[in-house]
Protein backbone atom coordinates (compact mmCIF):
# COMPACT_ATOMS: atom_id res chain seq x y z
CA UNK A 1 0.00 0.00 0.00
CA UNK A 2 1.46 3.63 -0.72
CA UNK A 3 1.60 5.90 2.22
CA UNK A 4 -1.40 7.69 0.95
CA UNK A 5 -3.79 5.07 1.20
CA UNK A 6 -2.16 4.22 4.24
CA UNK A 7 -3.18 7.61 5.97
CA UNK A 8 -6.60 7.34 4.28
CA UNK A 9 -7.14 3.54 5.56
CA UNK A 10 -6.09 5.14 9.45
CA UNK A 11 -8.20 7.91 9.05
CA UNK A 12 -10.82 6.04 7.68
CA UNK A 13 -10.37 3.37 10.77
CA UNK A 14 -10.13 6.23 13.19
CA UNK A 15 -13.74 8.20 11.89
CA UNK A 16 -15.64 5.05 11.27
CA UNK A 17 -14.73 3.99 14.97
CA UNK A 18 -16.15 7.77 16.69
CA UNK A 19 -19.08 8.02 14.23
CA UNK A 20 -20.32 4.09 15.42
CA UNK A 21 -20.04 4.97 19.30
CA UNK A 22 -19.73 8.53 19.27
CA UNK A 23 -19.05 8.95 22.98
CA UNK A 24 -16.02 10.92 22.28
CA UNK A 25 -17.66 14.38 19.88
CA UNK A 26 -21.08 14.00 22.35
CA UNK A 27 -19.00 14.43 25.36
CA UNK A 28 -16.58 16.99 23.75
CA UNK A 29 -19.64 18.80 22.26
CA UNK A 30 -21.28 18.94 25.86
CA UNK A 31 -18.30 20.15 27.05
CA UNK A 32 -18.06 23.07 25.09
CA UNK A 33 -21.76 24.38 25.54
CA UNK A 34 -21.28 23.97 29.03
CA UNK A 35 -18.58 26.53 29.24
CA UNK A 36 -19.65 28.74 27.31
CA UNK A 37 -22.55 29.18 29.85
CA UNK A 38 -19.64 29.66 32.98
CA UNK A 39 -18.27 31.70 30.91
CA UNK A 40 -21.12 34.03 30.62
CA UNK A 41 -21.21 34.05 34.30
CA UNK A 42 -17.85 34.36 34.96
CA UNK A 43 -17.05 37.30 32.79
CA UNK A 44 -20.51 38.88 33.39
CA UNK A 45 -19.70 41.92 35.70
CA UNK A 46 -22.68 43.80 35.42
CA UNK A 47 -26.07 43.30 34.08
CA UNK A 48 -26.07 43.67 30.20
CA UNK A 49 -22.10 43.94 30.12
CA UNK A 50 -20.71 43.34 26.42
CA UNK A 51 -18.53 40.39 26.37
CA UNK A 52 -17.31 40.62 22.41
CA UNK A 53 -13.94 41.63 23.98
CA UNK A 54 -13.62 38.15 25.68
CA UNK A 55 -14.42 36.16 22.67
CA UNK A 56 -11.28 35.07 21.32
CA UNK A 57 -9.90 33.88 25.11
CA UNK A 58 -13.40 32.31 25.55
CA UNK A 59 -13.36 30.21 22.51
CA UNK A 60 -9.64 29.15 22.41
CA UNK A 61 -9.36 27.87 25.83
CA UNK A 62 -12.40 26.16 25.42
CA UNK A 63 -11.26 24.59 22.10
CA UNK A 64 -8.28 23.71 23.78
CA UNK A 65 -10.09 21.94 26.98
CA UNK A 66 -12.17 20.06 24.60
CA UNK A 67 -8.97 18.71 22.60
CA UNK A 68 -7.72 18.00 25.90
CA UNK A 69 -10.47 15.32 26.57
CA UNK A 70 -10.35 14.08 22.70
CA UNK A 71 -6.88 13.48 22.79
CA UNK A 72 -6.65 11.82 25.73
CA UNK A 73 -9.89 9.75 25.15
CA UNK A 74 -8.92 8.63 21.38
CA UNK A 75 -5.20 7.47 22.98
CA UNK A 76 -6.48 5.49 25.70
CA UNK A 77 -8.70 3.56 23.26
CA UNK A 78 -5.90 2.72 21.11
CA UNK A 79 -3.37 1.89 23.78
CA UNK A 80 -6.60 -0.30 26.20
CA UNK A 81 -8.03 -2.06 23.24
CA UNK A 82 -3.99 -2.99 21.83
CA UNK A 83 -4.95 -0.88 18.67
CA UNK A 84 -1.76 0.39 18.66
CA UNK A 85 0.58 -2.42 19.11
CA UNK A 86 -1.83 -4.05 16.04
CA UNK A 87 -0.83 -0.61 14.15
CA UNK A 88 2.80 -0.75 14.67
CA UNK A 89 3.05 -4.49 13.62
CA UNK A 90 2.09 -3.25 10.34
CA UNK A 91 4.41 -2.32 7.39
CA UNK A 92 3.36 1.60 7.97
CA UNK A 93 5.70 4.35 8.17
CA UNK A 94 5.40 6.13 11.84
CA UNK A 95 4.91 9.40 10.41
CA UNK A 96 2.37 7.79 8.53
CA UNK A 97 0.39 6.86 11.34
CA UNK A 98 1.00 10.86 12.78
CA UNK A 99 -0.47 12.31 9.82
CA UNK A 100 -3.43 10.17 9.97
CA UNK A 101 -4.13 9.98 14.03
CA UNK A 102 -3.05 14.31 13.17
CA UNK A 103 -5.80 14.36 10.52
CA UNK A 104 -8.65 12.48 12.67
CA UNK A 105 -8.29 14.53 15.82
CA UNK A 106 -8.63 17.71 12.91
CA UNK A 107 -11.68 16.17 11.70
CA UNK A 108 -13.26 15.86 14.92
CA UNK A 109 -12.19 19.60 16.28
CA UNK A 110 -13.58 20.53 13.06
CA UNK A 111 -17.64 19.06 13.83
CA UNK A 112 -17.21 20.63 17.28
CA UNK A 113 -16.28 24.41 15.74
CA UNK A 114 -18.59 23.65 13.44
CA UNK A 115 -21.61 23.07 16.23
CA UNK A 116 -19.83 24.91 18.63
CA UNK A 117 -19.25 28.56 16.98
CA UNK A 118 -22.27 29.54 15.83
CA UNK A 119 -23.66 28.94 19.36
CA UNK A 120 -21.20 30.83 20.45
CA UNK A 121 -21.97 33.77 18.07
CA UNK A 122 -25.48 33.97 19.21
CA UNK A 123 -24.53 34.08 23.03
CA UNK A 124 -21.60 36.31 22.62
CA UNK A 125 -21.32 38.50 19.56
CA UNK A 126 -23.34 41.30 19.18
CA UNK A 127 -22.58 43.07 15.98
CA UNK A 128 -23.04 41.68 12.69
CA UNK A 129 -19.50 39.51 12.07
CA UNK A 130 -21.02 37.02 8.60
CA UNK A 131 -18.48 39.79 6.74
CA UNK A 132 -15.49 38.81 8.88
CA UNK A 133 -16.00 35.41 8.40
CA UNK A 134 -13.42 34.29 6.28
CA UNK A 135 -10.62 35.92 8.49
CA UNK A 136 -11.99 33.93 11.29
CA UNK A 137 -12.22 31.03 9.17
CA UNK A 138 -8.37 31.18 8.53
CA UNK A 139 -7.14 31.43 12.02
CA UNK A 140 -9.83 28.93 12.63
CA UNK A 141 -7.83 26.22 10.04
CA UNK A 142 -4.40 27.78 11.23
CA UNK A 143 -4.72 27.09 14.76
CA UNK A 144 -6.60 23.71 14.73
CA UNK A 145 -3.72 23.05 12.52
CA UNK A 146 -0.77 23.90 15.62
CA UNK A 147 -3.42 22.58 18.40
CA UNK A 148 -3.95 18.81 16.73
CA UNK A 149 -0.46 18.00 15.11
CA UNK A 150 1.73 19.20 18.61
CA UNK A 151 -1.35 17.63 20.50
CA UNK A 152 -1.48 13.57 19.01
CA UNK A 153 2.83 14.28 19.77
CA UNK A 154 2.75 14.89 23.00
CA UNK A 155 -0.65 12.51 23.26
CA UNK A 156 1.19 9.53 22.00
CA UNK A 157 4.17 9.65 24.61
CA UNK A 158 1.89 11.07 27.35
CA UNK A 159 -0.57 7.78 27.13
CA UNK A 160 2.96 5.56 27.49
CA UNK A 161 3.84 6.92 30.62
CA UNK A 162 2.70 6.04 34.04
CA UNK A 163 0.12 9.15 34.59
CA UNK A 164 -1.18 9.07 30.80
CA UNK A 165 -3.86 11.75 31.05
CA UNK A 166 -2.69 13.44 33.96
CA UNK A 167 0.62 14.37 32.32
CA UNK A 168 -0.81 15.57 29.11
CA UNK A 169 -2.07 19.13 29.80
CA UNK A 170 1.09 19.90 31.39
CA UNK A 171 3.73 18.70 28.64
CA UNK A 172 0.89 20.54 25.88
CA UNK A 173 -0.25 24.14 27.61
CA UNK A 174 2.99 25.33 28.10
CA UNK A 175 4.31 24.29 24.51
CA UNK A 176 0.43 25.87 23.29
CA UNK A 177 0.34 28.81 24.73
CA UNK A 178 2.46 31.04 21.82
CA UNK A 179 -0.33 29.73 19.27
CA UNK A 180 -3.21 30.70 21.73
CA UNK A 181 -1.75 34.50 22.38
CA UNK A 182 -1.86 35.10 18.26
CA UNK A 183 -4.87 32.86 17.77
CA UNK A 184 -7.15 34.86 20.74
CA UNK A 185 -5.80 38.22 20.36
CA UNK A 186 -6.53 37.34 15.98
CA UNK A 187 -9.86 36.09 17.38
CA UNK A 188 -10.65 39.37 19.15
CA UNK A 189 -9.84 41.81 17.02
CA UNK A 190 -12.04 40.05 14.17
CA UNK A 191 -15.17 39.93 16.34
CA UNK A 192 -14.76 42.84 18.72
CA UNK A 193 -13.38 45.59 15.65
CA UNK A 194 -14.59 43.72 12.56
CA UNK A 195 -10.90 43.97 10.89
CA UNK A 196 -10.24 42.28 7.50
CA UNK A 197 -6.64 40.34 6.48
CA UNK A 198 -5.13 43.01 7.02
CA UNK A 199 -4.51 43.86 10.53
CA UNK A 200 -4.53 39.96 11.33
CA UNK A 201 -2.15 39.25 9.25
CA UNK A 202 1.06 39.26 11.03
CA UNK A 203 -1.34 36.90 13.80
CA UNK A 204 -1.75 35.03 10.59
CA UNK A 205 1.55 34.69 9.12
CA UNK A 206 2.52 33.76 12.78
CA UNK A 207 0.03 30.99 13.17
CA UNK A 208 1.16 29.40 10.00
CA UNK A 209 4.98 29.87 11.02
CA UNK A 210 3.90 27.78 14.24
CA UNK A 211 2.65 25.49 12.22
CA UNK A 212 4.85 24.67 10.15
CA UNK A 213 7.65 24.34 12.74
CA UNK A 214 5.94 21.67 14.47
CA UNK A 215 4.61 19.83 11.47
CA UNK A 216 8.94 19.21 10.73
CA UNK A 217 9.33 18.92 14.47
CA UNK A 218 6.37 16.62 15.36
CA UNK A 219 7.63 14.52 11.68
CA UNK A 220 11.51 14.05 13.10
CA UNK A 221 10.85 12.45 16.17
CA UNK A 222 7.40 10.61 15.86
CA UNK A 223 9.40 7.85 15.13
CA UNK A 224 10.48 8.00 18.95
CA UNK A 225 7.95 9.13 20.27
CA UNK A 226 6.04 6.03 19.45
CA UNK A 227 8.59 3.36 20.45
CA UNK A 228 8.92 0.33 18.62
CA UNK B 1 43.68 20.87 29.53
CA UNK B 2 41.64 18.72 31.13
CA UNK B 3 42.51 20.05 34.59
CA UNK B 4 41.89 23.73 33.54
CA UNK B 5 38.18 22.60 32.53
CA UNK B 6 37.34 20.29 35.73
CA UNK B 7 34.62 21.69 38.08
CA UNK B 8 36.67 23.11 40.78
CA UNK B 9 38.63 24.57 38.72
CA UNK B 10 35.77 26.40 36.73
CA UNK B 11 34.13 27.27 39.85
CA UNK B 12 36.78 28.91 40.88
CA UNK B 13 37.57 30.90 38.12
CA UNK B 14 34.04 31.86 37.76
CA UNK B 15 33.74 32.70 41.73
CA UNK B 16 36.90 35.56 41.05
CA UNK B 17 35.11 36.28 37.54
CA UNK B 18 31.70 37.29 39.06
CA UNK B 19 33.34 39.05 42.34
CA UNK B 20 35.57 41.20 40.22
CA UNK B 21 32.42 41.77 37.56
CA UNK B 22 30.24 43.50 40.50
CA UNK B 23 32.90 45.27 42.05
CA UNK B 24 33.89 47.08 38.92
CA UNK B 25 29.95 47.26 38.15
CA UNK B 26 29.26 49.16 41.03
CA UNK B 27 32.96 51.10 41.56
CA UNK B 28 34.00 51.60 38.25
CA UNK B 29 30.87 51.73 35.60
CA UNK B 30 28.74 54.76 35.67
CA UNK B 31 25.35 55.32 37.08
CA UNK B 32 23.02 54.45 34.18
CA UNK B 33 21.76 57.89 32.67
CA UNK B 34 18.47 56.77 32.14
CA UNK B 35 15.30 57.08 34.50
CA UNK B 36 16.34 53.70 35.85
CA UNK B 37 19.53 54.97 37.49
CA UNK B 38 21.33 52.71 40.65
CA UNK B 39 18.68 50.18 40.01
CA UNK B 40 20.35 49.16 36.73
CA UNK B 41 23.00 47.52 38.66
CA UNK B 42 21.22 44.35 38.66
CA UNK B 43 21.79 44.17 34.71
CA UNK B 44 25.43 43.20 35.05
CA UNK B 45 24.40 39.85 36.87
CA UNK B 46 20.42 39.57 35.68
CA UNK B 47 21.54 39.52 32.00
CA UNK B 48 24.13 36.99 32.26
CA UNK B 49 22.16 34.60 34.19
CA UNK B 50 19.21 34.76 31.73
CA UNK B 51 21.96 34.16 29.07
CA UNK B 52 23.28 31.47 31.08
CA UNK B 53 19.87 29.50 31.42
CA UNK B 54 19.44 30.05 27.93
CA UNK B 55 22.96 28.39 27.02
CA UNK B 56 21.97 25.35 29.38
CA UNK B 57 18.76 24.82 27.40
CA UNK B 58 20.67 24.82 24.27
CA UNK B 59 22.99 22.04 25.98
CA UNK B 60 20.36 20.27 26.56
CA UNK B 61 19.01 20.52 23.19
CA UNK B 62 21.90 19.26 21.59
CA UNK B 63 22.48 16.90 24.23
CA UNK B 64 18.86 15.54 23.06
CA UNK B 65 19.77 15.53 19.44
CA UNK B 66 22.94 13.51 20.09
CA UNK B 67 20.87 11.15 22.18
CA UNK B 68 18.31 10.37 19.56
CA UNK B 69 20.99 9.87 17.01
CA UNK B 70 23.61 7.69 18.89
CA UNK B 71 21.25 6.04 22.02
CA UNK B 72 23.84 7.00 24.00
CA UNK B 73 23.07 7.16 27.37
CA UNK B 74 25.82 9.28 28.50
CA UNK B 75 23.52 12.25 26.22
CA UNK B 76 20.55 11.51 28.09
CA UNK B 77 22.82 12.19 31.35
CA UNK B 78 24.28 15.97 30.01
CA UNK B 79 20.75 16.30 29.02
CA UNK B 80 18.89 15.45 32.10
CA UNK B 81 21.97 17.51 34.11
CA UNK B 82 21.57 20.91 31.93
CA UNK B 83 17.93 20.88 32.09
CA UNK B 84 17.79 20.86 36.16
CA UNK B 85 20.32 24.37 36.11
CA UNK B 86 18.83 25.48 33.13
CA UNK B 87 15.68 25.23 35.20
CA UNK B 88 17.64 27.05 38.30
CA UNK B 89 19.18 29.92 36.54
CA UNK B 90 15.58 30.27 34.51
CA UNK B 91 14.36 30.80 38.38
CA UNK B 92 17.14 33.36 39.22
CA UNK B 93 16.18 35.36 36.15
CA UNK B 94 12.67 35.90 37.55
CA UNK B 95 13.86 36.52 40.94
CA UNK B 96 16.30 38.89 39.92
CA UNK B 97 13.83 40.17 37.21
CA UNK B 98 10.93 40.96 39.76
CA UNK B 99 13.65 43.05 42.32
CA UNK B 100 14.28 45.04 39.08
CA UNK B 101 10.76 45.41 38.35
CA UNK B 102 9.70 46.73 41.54
CA UNK B 103 12.35 49.22 41.42
CA UNK B 104 12.25 50.45 37.74
CA UNK B 105 8.61 50.44 37.21
CA UNK B 106 7.27 49.95 40.63
CA UNK B 107 5.76 46.54 40.54
CA UNK B 108 6.63 43.16 41.24
CA UNK B 109 5.28 41.60 37.78
CA UNK B 110 4.53 42.80 34.75
CA UNK B 111 3.79 40.87 31.61
CA UNK B 112 6.95 41.78 29.37
CA UNK B 113 7.76 39.56 26.73
CA UNK B 114 11.40 38.69 28.14
CA UNK B 115 9.82 37.52 31.97
CA UNK B 116 6.89 35.72 30.30
CA UNK B 117 9.03 33.85 28.46
CA UNK B 118 11.27 33.03 31.12
CA UNK B 119 7.69 31.79 33.29
CA UNK B 120 7.12 29.82 30.20
CA UNK B 121 10.25 28.01 30.22
CA UNK B 122 10.18 27.26 33.99
CA UNK B 123 6.68 25.85 32.83
CA UNK B 124 8.12 23.85 30.09
CA UNK B 125 11.08 22.50 31.69
CA UNK B 126 9.29 21.66 35.18
CA UNK B 127 6.54 19.54 32.73
CA UNK B 128 10.22 17.77 31.07
CA UNK B 129 10.79 17.16 34.99
CA UNK B 130 7.27 15.21 35.24
CA UNK B 131 8.03 13.55 32.30
CA UNK B 132 10.90 12.02 33.49
CA UNK B 133 9.42 10.76 36.52
CA UNK B 134 6.59 9.06 35.19
CA UNK B 135 8.42 6.76 33.13
CA UNK B 136 9.96 3.82 34.15
CA UNK B 137 12.28 1.93 31.78
CA UNK B 138 15.25 3.89 31.28
CA UNK B 139 15.61 3.63 27.38
CA UNK B 140 12.17 4.68 26.98
CA UNK B 141 12.51 7.89 29.54
CA UNK B 142 15.75 8.97 27.71
CA UNK B 143 13.85 8.87 24.39
CA UNK B 144 10.48 11.11 25.75
CA UNK B 145 13.07 13.09 27.20
CA UNK B 146 14.86 13.84 24.31
CA UNK B 147 11.99 14.44 22.23
CA UNK B 148 9.97 16.82 24.33
CA UNK B 149 13.70 18.83 25.44
CA UNK B 150 14.09 19.10 21.55
CA UNK B 151 10.20 20.50 21.34
CA UNK B 152 10.44 23.00 24.26
CA UNK B 153 13.59 24.01 23.06
CA UNK B 154 12.23 25.17 19.52
CA UNK B 155 8.89 26.74 21.61
CA UNK B 156 11.10 29.24 23.85
CA UNK B 157 11.82 31.80 21.16
CA UNK B 158 8.78 31.33 19.32
CA UNK B 159 7.38 32.20 22.83
CA UNK B 160 9.09 35.06 22.75
CA UNK B 161 8.08 35.74 19.70
CA UNK B 162 4.03 35.63 20.09
CA UNK B 163 4.55 37.84 22.95
CA UNK B 164 5.91 40.81 20.98
CA UNK B 165 2.51 40.87 19.09
CA UNK B 166 1.40 42.01 22.25
CA UNK B 167 1.20 45.96 22.10
CA UNK B 168 4.81 47.54 23.09
CA UNK B 169 7.10 45.68 26.45
CA UNK B 170 8.37 47.76 29.25
CA UNK B 171 11.81 45.63 28.93
CA UNK B 172 14.69 48.02 28.54
CA UNK B 173 16.49 47.02 25.17
CA UNK B 174 19.78 47.53 26.08
CA UNK B 175 21.88 45.88 22.97
CA UNK B 176 20.10 45.43 19.53
CA UNK B 177 18.42 47.59 17.04
CA UNK B 178 17.06 50.35 18.83
CA UNK B 179 19.05 49.52 21.91
CA UNK B 180 20.55 52.43 23.94
CA UNK B 181 24.27 50.77 23.68
CA UNK B 182 26.67 50.21 26.50
CA UNK B 183 29.24 52.70 27.32
CA UNK B 184 32.94 51.13 27.23
CA UNK B 185 32.80 50.97 31.15
CA UNK B 186 29.55 49.52 31.48
CA UNK B 187 30.64 46.81 28.69
CA UNK B 188 33.66 45.75 30.63
CA UNK B 189 31.89 44.86 33.58
CA UNK B 190 29.23 43.31 32.13
CA UNK B 191 31.09 41.18 29.99
CA UNK B 192 33.35 40.04 32.97
CA UNK B 193 30.23 38.91 34.48
CA UNK B 194 28.88 37.13 31.31
CA UNK B 195 31.87 35.34 31.32
CA UNK B 196 31.68 34.44 34.80
CA UNK B 197 28.03 33.44 34.35
CA UNK B 198 28.89 31.14 31.75
CA UNK B 199 31.66 29.60 33.68
CA UNK B 200 29.72 28.87 36.53
CA UNK B 201 26.58 27.01 34.52
CA UNK B 202 29.74 24.90 33.05
CA UNK B 203 30.90 24.22 36.36
CA UNK B 204 27.74 23.31 37.82
CA UNK B 205 26.92 20.86 34.94
CA UNK B 206 30.26 19.37 34.93
CA UNK B 207 29.52 18.57 38.51
CA UNK B 208 26.01 17.19 38.47
CA UNK B 209 27.49 15.16 35.93
CA UNK B 210 30.26 13.47 38.29
CA UNK B 211 27.19 13.18 40.86
CA UNK B 212 25.32 11.00 38.54
CA UNK B 213 28.33 9.09 37.59
CA UNK B 214 28.47 8.10 41.18
CA UNK B 215 25.00 7.61 41.55
CA UNK B 216 25.55 4.96 38.92
CA UNK B 217 28.07 3.32 40.38
CA UNK B 218 26.86 3.32 44.14
CA UNK B 219 23.96 1.57 41.98
CA UNK B 220 25.86 -1.34 40.61
CA UNK B 221 28.00 -1.20 43.73
CA UNK B 222 24.45 -2.32 44.97
CA UNK B 223 23.59 -4.64 42.41
CA UNK B 224 26.98 -6.62 42.75
CA UNK B 225 26.65 -7.07 46.47
CA UNK B 226 23.21 -8.35 45.90
CA UNK B 227 21.26 -5.40 47.66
Amino acid sequence: MSGWAQFKAILRKDLIRELRTRDMLVSMILFVLLAMIIFHYAFTVKEGADLTYFTGGMLWVTFIFAMLLGLNRSFAQEKDEHCLDGLLLCPVDRVTIFFAKTAGNLVFLLIIQAVAVPVFALFFIQRGFLGDLLPFLAVLLLADLGICSLGTLLATISMNTRSRDLLLPILFLPLIVPLLIAATGATTLVFAEGVGFGSVGARLLFLLGFDAVFLVAAWGTYDFAIGE
Amino acid sequence: MKKLLSAPALFAAAGVLLVVGVVLAFWYSPIDASSMGFSQKILYYHAPIAAAGLVAYGVAFVAAILYLRSQDMKWDRLGYVSVRIGLLFSILVMATGMIWGKAAWGVWWAWEPRLTTFLLACFLYAAYWVLRSVVDEEQRRATYAAVFAIIAFIDVPITFFATRLLPEGLHPVVIGPGGGGMEGSMAVSFGICMLGMLMLMAALIRRDLAIEDLKDRVTDLKTSLGG
